[in-house]
């Protein structure tokens, strides 16, 4: 999660600014340091003496010391302004792909409202295109922040903010709710997918097919229809909750508990009997479901690829 | 009791001049000594801080491993926020005000601070809501929303419990100690100095001192405001922080870090003052620059107003914004800079002896630079949306706070505590110490600036293995239990110290200013006769000559006159006592907040009176020739006019955002209200008529000009009650939407003042008809006018924002 070994567009941005600034300070440092340990040695009180000569000032070093600063600090300001404008395009790049992403306490909605998609913790992202983030959120603050891509940007709910970048190189990239949200803020996790134009095709595809039918999970798929999961999550043509991520393809994640646990049958086995053993304060109540039961359930969302 | 009998009580229990100090514990909870006061601020505050690092020490513990064990979430998140607010409101602060307490008398020439009764009085404030906001972890519901408590994760709805309250309310008490210090302090610098000693003549220490108290004065109010609004969303369901309401979420933020950032300065400006003091005197050379040096620290307090939203880089203000507080955070780096440059040039040609208190002086120069200079990456926005709540920011922060703030503050306890004790600290193990501190800080923090380069955010409870952030946290524990061992050390030098002997004479570091004038501890009245002042570094000058070595002619013996000292007394704790049960009343039963503050208000009217007939306060002038009580109320309304500044500008900005009416134009009645703001405005007129009456003597005047102003004030509030009911009964409520939350508790704090001020105009009113208000109280009066005319102006603003302009 290298706030230095950037990814995109915007990454490059602030890297310049970042490196400019870092060594500037490291100089500094090194000249307050030096003269401070020389002054140490060399004018150490060498035993009862005279007084050393009582000066009490310079003005033209006083003009110096000021002056220089101001200089090196114009320095790095000019380009920070630059970089705030650049990072901050007034107008979204041309064929920007818009993305609503919603922060919740403590999960990731992501919705492309071009593509008709909605899911939730990953975020598949095509190569080489500007995303153009719609920051929004129903319940507290939260911060949208995957450091290899960019800076963070807050998530606060009553205000639209965005964040816009380009991936420049294919991978998968690690990120987390960056301002303190409640009890589970370190477990909102998320990551970012980003596909080159083959996989990315594929994936649309795939998110924009609906929920895979497996015969093997018919039993599942009818204890979930009848239990309190269709109260908060959604399965496209089976259940339209809301509260929760939507599972229509949730077969096809690599976490769960965003970004908490890998998706392993095991996993959403030990999620579904009992979540906030897993989480913290989660809002998802243990369901009281039969142990046959929930490997059933489980099966079945393991088959929503 | 009368009044004179009260006085003639309090004059038998106090010690004249050179009697030995008063022992047993009844003469610490009544004194008024700035002395004992320092100590007592000094002792509380190591307390809280060894408080504060055991959180520190378990918060580590937890983050040594991934998927830690150790604490569970929500234990983690009160721990992280009870330990950043013990550390800046319990530990640091305080201790600042320790050193402020013992030394600015001293350095001034003076004999106590100007109010020593308010000064006794935000001490017993300051620990009573120390140990209120900790009675939360004894009823299981301590805070956990972080030290900065944003909305609206604070709100009822994501923070039902007491956690939050508890904070809130503790956080309130506190700023009325700072507040009240803030004062006090102000007076003492401008009105108590020995003669001689003009502003520029004063100690690098009381000027950084002097910013300080007028950063608590002016930036306190704001989160007080902050904070009332949250309470009354809390308590009363007002719409603040309510977003579907129409309230912004951005407006806590900068309300809060408008006080916030001003707050780090206070936080750090001390100690640059100790090190400002500490590196001459082991340098054997005058401090280089000094001017430059006190032009630069009041230029940091000023800019530091101009710089809050640094913090809000990532809350999507706009470009513009964010380049705008970009420059201006850059540009502060400026002064900071200059006095790095200046404390080495005090090196340079110097015959430096390395103390233990110069080891953490120097340290400072040092470990302030790095966090200064990652300050300086963090001012850069760009830069700063990776750095910002993650690891780096927390390092950032350590750096100045410890590195910077902690290490001036262990510099002015090894110089001062031959001073204060007597006797000296070993020399061998201070500096073992230094070195077991230095390390210890340095292996915790460091690694924390990697941590958070690489993608570590803040306030996590646990973390994953994937990432790869174990080693250095690992490594970061290690070195917060190394740091932890150099305290217990401290402890350790400290006992040892005041087994031995006193020995330490009046001046073993051959000093420079004028508390090493004195015997070590002073005497209770400070000096036996009042010092001359020959220039800056007064004593140094006395003793070894200006810079060529012509010493100075002896001053004229001072005019011979009573050394008036102030007496003990006990009404400052029981006003404290007072305001925390009303405080703690708050998360009750609203009988006890009446009880509370009735019991506070009672105290309080003791308190005022207590020395009214004594003659010996009958005239306090001081160097400006201002009167001590007249330059505290211009003080305080300072702050006011921050205050009503705060909640006028929340109306404005919060205006038209109401999402249901009634709106203003549909409820306001201008007509009315034009008739009491006359009304009020006569008040005023009167008021002065009442000032000229007990100028010339004249009580029957007086006291009817005192009681017309009284009840035009009445009438002003009956046509304020007549508004707010006739606005509740046409559907605008407290709770309605935002136009009834602004309007009602702006008007309504307005209208708390005009009641306050009825009381106070009552009071002095009664005290004239008991003959107890004579040509020589026309101060008090006048101060009284001064706060009375201050309301008005602030209604004619709020008459001419809220009614006239639509």
């Amino acid at each position: 999660m290298s706030t230095v070994l950037t990814k995109s567009d915007y990454g490059r941005a602030t890297d310049e600014i970042y490196g400019l600034i870092a060594w500037i300070a490291l100089g500094i440092f090194l000249i307050v340091v030096g003269l401070l340990v020389y002054a140490l040695v060399r004018y150490r009180e060498r035993g009862p003496g005279e007084l050393p000569r009582q000066i009490r000032g310079h003005s033209l070093l006083e003009i110096g010391w000021t002056i220089a600063p101001a200089l090196v600090l114009l320095v790095i300001a000019i380009p920070t302004i630059q970089t705030v404008f650049r990072t901050q395009p007034t107008v979204e790049p041309e064929g920007a792909l818009e993305v609503t992403v919603r922060g919740h306490q403590w999960w990731w909605e992501f919705s492309y409202p071009a593509l008709g998609i909605v899911t939730a913790n990953e975020l598949h992202l095509p190569l080489g295109r500007a995303a153009a983030l719609r920051l929004e959120g129903p319940d507290v603050i939260h911060s949208f922040w995957v450091p290899q891509l960019g800076g963070k940007r807050d998530v606060i709910p009553g205000r639209l903010n965005r964040l816009t970048f380009t991936p420049e190189a294919p991978g998968e990239y690690l990120g987390q709710c960056a301002e303190f949200c409640g009890v589970s803020h370190a477990n909102m996790r998320l990551r970012v997918i980003v596909d080159g134009a083959e996989a990315w095709q594929a994936w649309v595809r795939l998110q924009q097919a609906p929920p895979a039918a497996d015969a093997a999970a018919t039993e599942g798929a009818a204890v979930f229809a009848k239990s309190a999961c269709v109260g908060c999550h959604t399965v496209r043509g089976v259940a339209a909750g809301v509260v929760g991520p939507d599972l229509t393809h949730f077969g096809s994640r690599q976490t769960l508990a965003a970004g908490l646990l890998p998706n392993t049958p095991a996993n959403v086995l030990a999620w579904i009997q009992d979540p906030p053993a897993v989480k913290p304060g989660v809002k998802m109540p243990a369901l009281g479901l039969s142990p046959a039961e929930a490997r059933a359930v489980a099966g079945y969302l393991a088959s929503l690829k | 009791m009368t009044v004179a009998a009260l006085t003639e009580r309090v004059a038998a229990r106090s010690a004249g001049p050179g009697a030995p100090p008063a022992a047993g514990i009844r003469s610490w909870l009544t004194t008024v000594d700035h002395k004992r006061i320092g100590i007592l601020y000094g002792v509380a505050a190591f307390a809280f801080f060894l408080l504060g690092g055991l959180e520190a020490l378990l918060l580590r513990l937890q983050l040594a491993q991934p998927n830690g064990h150790v604490l569970g979430a929500q234990t983690f998140n009160a721990l992280f926020t009870m330990h950043g607010t013990t550390m800046i409101f319990l530990a640091v602060m305080p201790a600042s005000n320790a050193f402020f307490n013992y030394l600015i008398p001293l350095l001034l020439g003076a004999r106590d601070v100007a109010f020593p009764r308010l000064n006794a009085l935000s001490f017993w404030i300051f620990l009573f809501g120390g140990l209120f906001l900790n009675a939360a972890w004894l009823v299981g519901a301590p805070p956990d929303a972080g030290w900065f408590g944003y909305a609206n994760l604070t709100s009822t709805q994501f923070s039902p419990g007491l956690g939050v309250d508890f904070w809130m309310l503790g956080l309130q008490v506190l700023g009325v100690s700072s507040m009240l210090a803030g004062v006090n302090f102000i007076v003492t610098i401008l009105n108590l100095r020995a003669p001689g000693m003009t502003l520029m003549r004063m100690p690098v220490f009381v000027w950084m001192a002097l910013v300080v108290q007028f950063l608590s004065i002016l930036a306190f109010p704001t989160i007080t405001v902050a904070m009332i609004m949250l309470m009354f969303d809390r308590f009363f369901g007002t719409r603040f922080y309510d977003v579907a309401a129409g309230g912004d979420l951005h407006m806590w933020q900068h309300l809060f870090w408008i006080f916030g950032h001003p707050e780090v300065y206070i936080l750090i400006l001390p100690a640059m003052g100790i090190v400002s003091e500490v590196v001459p005197v082991f340098a054997r050379k005058p401090l280089f620059g000094a001017p430059v040096v006190i032009y630069s620290g009041a230029l940091i307090g000023f800019f530091g107003f101009g710089v809050w939203s640094h913090h809000m880089f990532a809350a999507g203000m706009g470009p513009v914004a964010d380049a705008a507080f970009a420059v201006s955070s850059m540009l502060i780096a400026i002064p900071t800079g200059v006095k790095i440059f200046n404390w080495l040039a005090t090196l340079w040609g110097g015959a430096l002896r390395l103390t233990a208190a110069m080891h953490y002086a120097l340290g400072f120069i040092a470990l302030f630079t790095i966090g200064g200079l990652s300050g300086i990456m963090h001012a850069s926005p760009p830069v700063d949306l990776q750095q910002t709540d993650s690891y780096f920011v927390v390092a950032h922060f350590h750096y100045v706070l410890i590195g910077g703030s902690l290490s001036g503050l262990l510099a002015g306890l090894y110089y001062w505590w031959p001073k204060i004790t007597g006797r000296r600290l070993d020399e061998r193990l201070g500096k073992l110490q230094f070195w077991l501190f230095f390390v210890g800080f340095n292996l915790t923090f460091f690694p924390q600036h990697y941590l958070g380069a690489i993608g570590m955010p803040r306030r996590i409870y646990t973390y994953a293995a994937e990432p790869g952030w174990a080693f250095w946290n690992l490594v970061s524990t290690v070195g917060a239990f190394v740091l932890a061992l150099s305290f217990l050390l401290l402890l350790v030098v400290a006992v040892a110290s005041l087994r031995a002997a006193a020995t330490a004479g009046n001046d073993p570091w051959d000093g420079r200013t004028l508390e090493w004038r004195t015997s070590s501890p002073p005497p209770v009245e400070n000096f036996a006769a009042l010092p001359p002042v020959y220039g800056r570094d007064t004593f140094w000058r006395e003793k070894h000559g200006d810079r060529h070595g012509r010493r100075p002619t002896p001053a004229p013996a001072p005019p011979p006159g009573p050394s008036h000292l102030p007496s003990p007394s006990r009404l400052p704790i029981l006003v404290a006592v007072g305001l925390v049960v009303a405080a703690a009343g708050a998360l009750v039963s609203a009988w006890i907040v009446v009880a509370g503050l009735g019991f506070a208000v009672l105290a309080l009217f003791r308190f005022a009176l207590e020395h009214h007939a004594n003659l010996a306060h009958a005239h306090q002038d001081g160097v400006t020739g201002v009167d001590h009580r007249k330059l505290g109320m211009w003080a305080f309304l300072g702050s006011e006019c921050m205050f009503f500044g705060t909640l006028i500008a929340v109306y404005l900005a919060y205006k038209g955002r109401s999402v249901v009416g009634p709106r203003p134009h549909e409820i306001l009645n201008i007509p009315v209200t034009t008739v009491s703001t006359f009304d009020l405005l006569m008040s005023s007129l009167v008021m002065v008529l009442a000032l000229a009456a007990v100028r010339r003597g004249d009580a029957r005047q007086t006291r009817r000009w005192l009681t017309w102003t009284a009840l035009l004030g009445l009438i002003f509030l009956g046509f304020q009650a007549f508004e707010f009911t006739s606005f509740v009964r046409e559907g605008l409520t407290l709770q309605r939407n935002l136009f009834g939350s602004t309007f009602f508790v702006l008007t309504g704090f307005h209208g708390g003042h005009v009641t306050l001020g009825v009381v106070w105009l009552l009071t002095l009113a009664i005290l004239s008809l008991r003959g107890r208000l004579a040509a020589t109280d026309a101060v008090k009066v006048e101060v009284a006018g001064l706060y009375w005319h201050f309301v008005d102006i602030v209604w004619i603003a709020i008459f001419t924002l809220i009614y006239l302009i639509p």
